[in-house]
């Protein structure tokens, strides 16, 4: 059985369909590219797995169990863990600070929780900035944080929104890697890209959406050549 | 231990100062700081660590002021029973307004609570039933008491001040309690970022659920006090909106989400209001208005947050010429 298994999803926002029936499996341990244009509808796809934003239709199940209308809590409670785009760090507190409190979800002592927080710290090379503030730290340092907040709550399913977006070359290799370390142990993960040298490398299958529909899916240097995903990115005339 | 010694100096600052105090307006000075003392705290926990800013706290104010009333009134309780029920009963009617005005965010949210305040204030006006309407209650004489076999004399200000003094250090023990809880550190992640809170799987109503009935406890024990100190309740005395708003600007002078800004809020709001009123009988709200203005202005971290960064600055400045 599948780990995540999305049956038939939609969400319309007024007139507008931003998902529509969309349908696909992440298994254990796999890593899942999902790609599209901007406007696609990728970012609405996990906030209607996490609970931020309610289905207008179909089903979300973890493990067989369904996620639909709980609250994100609860969401991470189950083991569902997400990065946001736009970095969303606790800025007034330090480095430290910041994922201990994701850590309290799975270790509600303290101790405990600082220390796994210094573990996971440790694992993703921000080791030496556990005391400064988060709003100090570089867009690299920036995007760690991120993934080690979503990390110490000790998630099943991890889903990262564009972790690579605004790095440069070399900085996107040093996350690539991240995200295969995190892979290795244990740890399943959907990632929203638009770097397609990190979904190329790194993705075991893609599933390309376009307006809120499903329109290829397969291993990755497949589906780059598919006449579709070409005519989505490019238009008509290239593919 | 470093962290009991202010707690030793204050309880013994406390014990000493009716000993000293000149005379009996001098202790109800000092009565009413510890009252405000005590409200400040309670909108703080809510306010200054969890960001969300409330306008209503009146009505936990006066809900536990009618309790412990009328529970001496029509049941016979005394005010020490009366004071921490009404605070349960304050802390039981914040959970219906807390599920409806937490759906709301930031400046909605502080509207809400306001909304709140009004309609209760309503409720006490017209329910003449139970709160007698716009007439109130009064109490003319105290119950006997004796404590460590002294009667206790309810003319003096004396008792008065002990009850507050045990009140005040409530709130301040209550919000340095929060201050290294989970929970605690729970409300910071909420007034950092809400979203980003929930993602790390913080029950972000729960969390502003329970604080809002833990400052609706202290804010029901406030006006407990207040009913068993001044002896008379209306709606216009314990559920106007200026104690709301008092209850924000103490938190905010003082400094918002630390453990002693309440204090010193209140000491400074409540010497500069009763010295102004004083000296000048028409407008005095003018000056005091003025203060805060300039308060606000000049130290938006409050004074006990200027007087910390200050501390700390001069203790780096000491250490590092110390090191060189």
């Amino acid at each position: 059985m599948a780990l995540l298994e999305i049956e038939g999803l939609t969400r319309t926002f007024g007139g507008l369909r931003a998902v529509g029936d969309l349908s696909f499996n992440v298994g254990e341990q796999e890593v899942l590219g999902l790609i599209g244009p901007n406007g696609a509808g990728k970012t609405t796809v996990f906030n209607l797995i996490t609970g931020y934003v309610q289905p207008s239709a179909g089903r979300i199940r973890l493990d067989g169990k369904s996620v639909v209308g709980l609250r994100p809590h609860a969401v991470a409670r189950r083991g569902i863990a997400r990065t946001f785009q736009i970095v969303k760090p606790f800025p007034g507190l330090t480095v430290k600070e910041n994922v201990t409190l994701a850590a309290f979800l799975r270790h509600p002592a303290r101790r405990d929780a600082e220390a796994f927080a210094l573990d996971v710290l440790g694992r993703l090379g921000l080791g030496s900035r556990a005391g400064d503030l988060a709003s100090q730290l570089t867009l690299l340092d920036q995007k760690r944080l991120e993934l080690a907040k979503a990390l110490a709550t000790g998630p099943r399913l991890l889903l990262l929104d564009e972790p690579m977006g605004g790095l440069n070359p070399s900085e996107v290799d040093v996350a690539s890697g991240m995200v295969e370390e995190i892979r290795r142990g244990g740890v399943t993960v959907i990632l929203v890209e638009h770097v397609m040298k990190a979904i190329m490398r790194i993705s075991d299958r893609v599933v390309v959406v376009n307006q809120g529909e499903k329109i290829a899916e397969g291993p990755p240097a497949q589906v780059v050549r598919e006449p579709a995903v070409l005519a989505a990115y490019f238009g008509k005339r290239s593919a | 231990m470093r962290s009991l010694a202010p707690w030793l100096a204050g309880a013994v600052a406390l014990a000493a100062l009716p000993v000293f105090a000149p005379n009996s307006f001098f202790l109800h000075v000092a009565i009413l700081i510890l009252m405000w003392t005590l409200l400040g705290a309670a909108w703080n926990v809510l306010g200054g660590f969890a960001g969300q800013v409330s306008f209503g706290h009146a009505a936990l104010f006066g809900i536990g002021a009618y309790v412990t009333m009328i529970l001496y009134l029509k049941a016979g309780v005394s005010p020490w029973w009366g004071i921490p029920v009404g605070g349960l009963v304050a802390a039981l009617a914040s959970l219906p307004i807390g599920l409806v005005c937490f759906r709301l965010r930031g400046p909605y949210f502080s509207l809400a609570t306001l909304a709140v305040a009004e309609i209760v204030k309503l409720v006490a006006l017209n329910w003449e039933a139970v709160t007698n309407g716009p007439v109130g209650f009064l109490i003319t004489g105290l119950p006997p008491l004796r404590v460590f076999g002294l009667a206790v004399d309810w003319e003096s200000k004396l008792p008065f001040y002990v009850v507050a003094a045990l009140l005040a250090l409530a709130g301040l023990a209550s919000t340095a309690w929060l201050r290294t809880s989970r929970l605690g550190a729970y409300l910071v992640a909420i007034r950092e970022n809400e979203d980003a809170a929930e993602a790390v799987g913080i029950d972000t109503v729960r969390a502003k659920v329970m604080t809002l009935a833990l400052s609706a406890f202290l804010a029901g024990m406030g006006g407990g006090f207040y009913a068993f100190y001044f002896r008379y309740v209306d709606p216009d005395a314990v559920l106007n909106i200026s104690l709301s708003m008092e209850m924000v600007f103490i938190a905010m002078v003082g400094g918002l989400g630390t453990v002693g800004g309440p204090l010193i809020g209140a000491i400074f709001l409540t010497t500069v209001g009763e010295t102004v009123r004083e000296r000048f009988q028409v407008g005095h709200l003018i000056f005091y208005g003025l203060f805060m203005m300039l308060a606000i202005r000049y130290m938006p971290e409050g004074i006990w947050g200027r007087a910390r960064k200050l501390f700390s600055s001069l203790q780096a400045r000491v250490l590092g010429h110390g090191a060189a």
